[in-house]
């Protein structure tokens, strides 16, 4: 958690390849926070470009997303980026994993929208200059080089998100990470959000609650106690998970009134 | 002292951080031994003649001085009463006058400025192995997140107040200790997320890799 590392940039750099199809393999991976089991011996590869994670809260979606950019490690088993261990790649991961969180009043660093977009080319390298120039630009190209220099704080939530995913988007990651990134948003924000990813590039690994959101992605995981319980196209998942809320519900609020 | 940016650019902009906060240094080490009352009207009638140069919106970032209007009449009937009214006017004054100017810099000067004009300060801290731009970086946190961390205050004791709480309990520290905590975990988490405070140093830095901007197809 700690802001600076002295040994974070001094493991022995390995070169990752970011050109291959499979991002992320996992293999027999278990995480455990506080002594709960949050992960129980995860195995997969993802290579699709569009890949859905559902699961009830608490079932370890968050967790299990954010072993593919090392913010977590697993306690055993391993977890390859692009064929290599995160282990040895970790320092050089945020080129090319991005990562949009729920909120993005946690994400953005600075109080205007250019520094935020530049914050991203400067941690590449670029100076000063020419980080403010390649940011407008970039927020010209999205149709928001009118947001340059408004403090973030006065954006709407809709804005927000949006400048929370191009601040990841300039760093040009190979793969975008978002979690539940529409959960703020009204359902005309998120949409227009929406169309905006399905555009891009990048492939996209997404959490979302809103399932109509992931009816057409390639693959959808379903996640149940730390486990894979179903993974496979939308429609396969998605009408089996509908229909297990629907059970449960059923089972647990019954009859009886609350 | 937190304030907005002004998000319009004015001449006061396009000065060089450093040559403003310089000249506010100066400013300081020039003002502070003067007594003279009428030295301190004049200065005064200068800050505000430098904010409305910056236009109607700018003259109107004055108003940040209201709420601490109570905190400038206790220290003027202080020194009124024990060490004479003239006195008291120029403690006053000097105190108006060096909040102005230091608003007035922090309106017009955007936070990577800032930084970059801060820096040199801090690079000593190199030869002990540290980071003046972990330094720097942390600076700006604080800046950007003190307005969050009153939001968040705020929330927790509307929450109180709407379940019978009395404004401003002790109580409060707790809770919003324990919310602080779980913010800077999140800030940091998205601070790392993006390459932590050392950045990821491409190899080709100097060649100045263009941002690929085609490579985004993002519709209108
Ligand atoms: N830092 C932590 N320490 C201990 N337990 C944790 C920690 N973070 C998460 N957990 C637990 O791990 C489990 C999985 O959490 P996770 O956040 O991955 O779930 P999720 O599927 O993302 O849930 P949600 O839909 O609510 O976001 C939960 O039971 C949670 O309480
Ligand atoms: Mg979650």
């Amino acid at each position: 958690m700690a802001l600076w590392h002295p040994l974070r940039r001094k493991d022995a750099k390995k070169e990752l390849n970011p050109n291959q199809d499979v991002y992320a393999r996992f293999d027999r991976v278990k995480l455990t926070l506080g002594n709960r089991q949050v992960l129980s011996d995860v195995s997969l590869s993802l290579s699709e470009k569009r890949i859905g994670v559902v699961g009830l809260n608490g079932s370890g979606k968050s967790s299990f997303v954010r072993l593919v950019n090392g913010l977590r490690r697993a306690d055993s088993g391993t977890v390859k980026v692009f064929g290599s261990d995160i282990d040895d790649v970790a320092a050089d991961l945020p080129r090319f994993v991005g990562f949009v969180f729920q909120n993005p009043d946690h994400q953005a660093i600075f109080p205007t929208v250019g520094e935020e977009i530049a914050f991203g080319l400067r941690q590449l390298g670029f100076d000063k200059a020419k980080a403010r120039d390649d940011a407008l630009r970039f927020l010209e190209l999205h149709s928001c080089s009118a947001l340059v220099d408004k403090p973030f704080a006065e954006l709407s939530e809709g804005q927000k998100q949006l400048i929370c995913i191009l601040a990841v988007l300039v760093m040009e990651p190979k793969v975008l990470i978002l979690d539940e990134p529409m959960a703020s948003l009204d359902g005309l924000a998120g949409r227009k959000i929406m169309q905006k990813l399905k555009k891009l590039d990048q492939k996209l690994l997404m959490i979302s609650h809103d399932l109509s959101f992931l009816a057409d992605f390639d693959r959808i995981l379903w996640l149940e106690d730390g486990s894979i319980r179903m993974d496979s196209v939308p429609g396969d998942v998605l009408p089996a998970f509908r229909a297990d809320v629907e059970r449960r519900s059923a089972l647990e609020l019954g009859g009886d009134d609350l | 002292m937190i304030s907005v940016y002004l998000d319009r650019p004015t001449w006061a902009h396009r000065r060089s951080a450093g040559m403003k906060l310089g000249l506010l240094a100066l400013c300081s080490v020039l003002l502070l031994p003067q007594d003279s009352l009428i030295l301190f009207i004049g200065c005064l009638a200068g800050a505000l003649t430098l904010y409305a140069s910056l236009g109607r919106d700018g003259l109107s970032q004055v108003l940040l001085l209201k709420p601490m209007i109570v905190f400038f009449g206790i220290i003027l009937v202080f020194h009124g009463l024990f060490t004479g009214w003239q006195e008291g006017f120029v403690v006053v004054l000097r105190l108006i006058v060096m909040v102005l100017l230091a608003n007035f810099v922090s309106i017009t000067t955007r936070m990577d400025d800032m930084m970059d004009a801060v820096m040199p300060l801090f690079v000593p801290l190199k030869w002990l192995g540290g980071s003046p731009r972990t330094i720097a970086l942390a600076v700006a946190l604080v800046l950007r997140f003190v307005p969050v961390l009153m939001t968040v205050y705020g929330g927790l004791s509307e929450s109180y107040r709407a379940r019978g709480g009395k404004q401003g309990s002790w109580r409060l520290i707790a809770p919003f200790a324990l919310q602080s905590l779980r913010l800077s975990e999140n800030v940091a988490e998205a601070l790392s997320a993006r390459g932590g405070a050392r950045g990821v140093f491409e190899q080709n830095r100097s060649a100045g890799r263009n941002v690929r901007l085609t490579g985004l197809q993002v519709g209108k």
